[in-house]
């Protein structure tokens, strides 16, 4: 595993929104049937996490129960009768887009006050009746990567959205016979920024130990953590623990591995990568699980990310200031440096990637 | 829409982030033409740019041309033309020249 990545998710996921360039973030909650989503979202916007957020919650069935446990959340939506990433895919667009004119409007009322002041966005500091980011509870029965892709063809929620985290939950008791039966839950495993195993305190301190191995050989970059009731719960180290012996699954029978290009390495450039991972992800779209990177470009520092193929427009970082850090903490070089470093290199990672391949094919097709 | 070419408005690809003024685009088209035409060489396809219309064209052997208005176009039009998907990976790729 590269070892870059948790850097890489530190930028993802440590709560400090790094610019959307004006897109409203999005975090696509999931993992499978009686998972324990709503419990979950019920204790972090209890906990405060998640302000000012706008949740939708999707459930395939046409009794809705999920909202109830939701009542913490400022503003709710319900989608019933039917997974958003499959056959109520219509209708989860249309609210999607609805909360986008929703927000627009709310930022156009606010923009013509006199006293507006442009920096003192997100919106939801001043207008505490509006909300700053959208919460997506899916379906027990939905791909995060289908949703991705929902909002990547679709030309208003492309422009308005950008998907902040993916956050897969597994069931602690039951995860492991989802995990050696449930195609669908491997694929959420997959596409995870941050995976949490709930009830977790129902499962002995090895086993839960063995499931994180688990998880960590199908998600080689996900945060891994645990849950009670929607609290953390300790979990133990897995790094030595033995994963399951996970038997194959059509599709989903090679395990995905990472690896890590250096951009610059030999002289590769925006221009390289550019084309040669469009052409890749068009090729193979179905074998690239993820792609991470930050790489320079005229206009800035650019964070590029993909769920399968479908690639995120990439979004501006600001640009770091080494001097700023080194002074803070010489020792140690502070977090600046450790932007620096993870500048300039790409993780992918996949099934079957024959990275001497792929390292020959870089070579080959992107540097003069 | 574009007058030329009639490509409608759309969001811009990922791949075309990265540039603020015309120049670095215009830059950015013409490096990015020849590693185009180093991926569709093995598939006897070629691609051209000649910067007045938005978009590259992509060129079969025997006259056929295809206006493509961003990379993912580009990629699908040559997999159509090639009659396989243009594999930065596979053998026929990284074949010796």
């Amino acid at each position: 595993m590269c070892k870059i990545s948790d850097s890489f998710n530190r930028k993802e996921t440590g709560g400090k929104k790094t610019g959307s360039n004006g897109r409203l973030p999005l975090t696509i909650v999931s993992g499978f049937l009686g998972a324990g989503k709503s419990t979950w979202l019920r204790h972090q916007l209890h906990e405060g996490c998640f302000s000012h957020s706008y949740v939708v919650v999707n459930e395939a069935a046409d009794i809705p129960v999920d909202n109830l446990l939701l009542h913490k959340a400022e503003h709710v939506t319900l989608l019933t009768g039917g997974c958003g990433c499959c056959q109520n895919r219509e209708a989860l667009r249309d609210i999607l887009r609805h909360l986008c004119q929703l927000y627009d409007e709310a930022r156009q009322s606010l923009t013509s006050s006199s006293n507006y002041n442009d920096e003192q966005f997100p919106l939801a500091q001043n207008v505490p009746a509006s909300f700053a980011q959208i919460v997506l509870e899916t379906s027990g029965l939905a791909s995060p990567g289908n949703i991705a892709a929902l909002i990547e063809q679709d030309p208003l929620l492309v422009r308005r959205l950008t998907i902040d985290n993916v956050i897969v939950l597994l069931d602690a008791v039951h995860g492991r016979a989802q995990l050696e039966t449930e195609t669908l839950v491997r694929t959420q495993i997959e596409a995870a920024t941050r995976l949490v195993i709930t009830k977790a305190s129902n499962l002995a301190e090895q086993e839960l130990a063995r499931l994180g191995a688990s998880l960590r050989q199908l998600n080689p970059i996900a945060e891994i953590e645990a849950a009670e009731f929607g609290e953390n719960f300790a979990l133990p180290s897995f790094s030595n623990a033995l994963p399951f012996i996970l038997p194959r699954l059509s599709s989903t029978d090679i395990p995905i591995t990472s690896l890590c290009l250096d951009i610059r390495e030999g002289g590769g450039d925006w221009a390289g990568l550019s084309v040669w991972l469009s052409a890749l992800l068009a090729a193979r779209g179905d074998d690239i699980i993820r792609v991470k990177g930050v790489v320079a470009t005229p206009t800035g520092r650019l964070l590029l990310q993909s769920v399968r193929h479908i690639v995120q427009p990439p979004e501006i970082l600001p640009e770091i200031d080494l001097t700023r850090d080194m002074t803070r903490d010489p020792a140690t070089h502070g977090s600046a440096s450790i932007d620096a470093a993870t500048d300039d290199h790409l993780i992918l990672l996949g099934r079957g990637l024959d990275e001497a391949r792929i390292r020959h094919s870089w070579r080959r097709f992107t540097l003069s | 829409m574009c007058g030329a070419c009639g490509f409608p408005s759309r969001p811009g690809h990922w791949t075309e982030a990265g540039t603020t003024n015309p120049a670095d685009r215009l830059r950015l088209r013409y490096m990015r033409l020849a590693l185009i035409n180093r991926l569709l060489k093995p598939y006897g396809l070629s691609a051209m740019d000649n910067g007045a219309v938005a978009g590259y064209q992509l060129m079969a052997q025997g006259g056929r041309r295809v206006l493509c208005q961003d990379l993912e176009k580009l990629w699908q039009e040559a997999a159509k033309l090639a009659g396989e998907a243009i594999d930065p990976l596979s053998p026929r790729a990284l074949a010796d020249a």
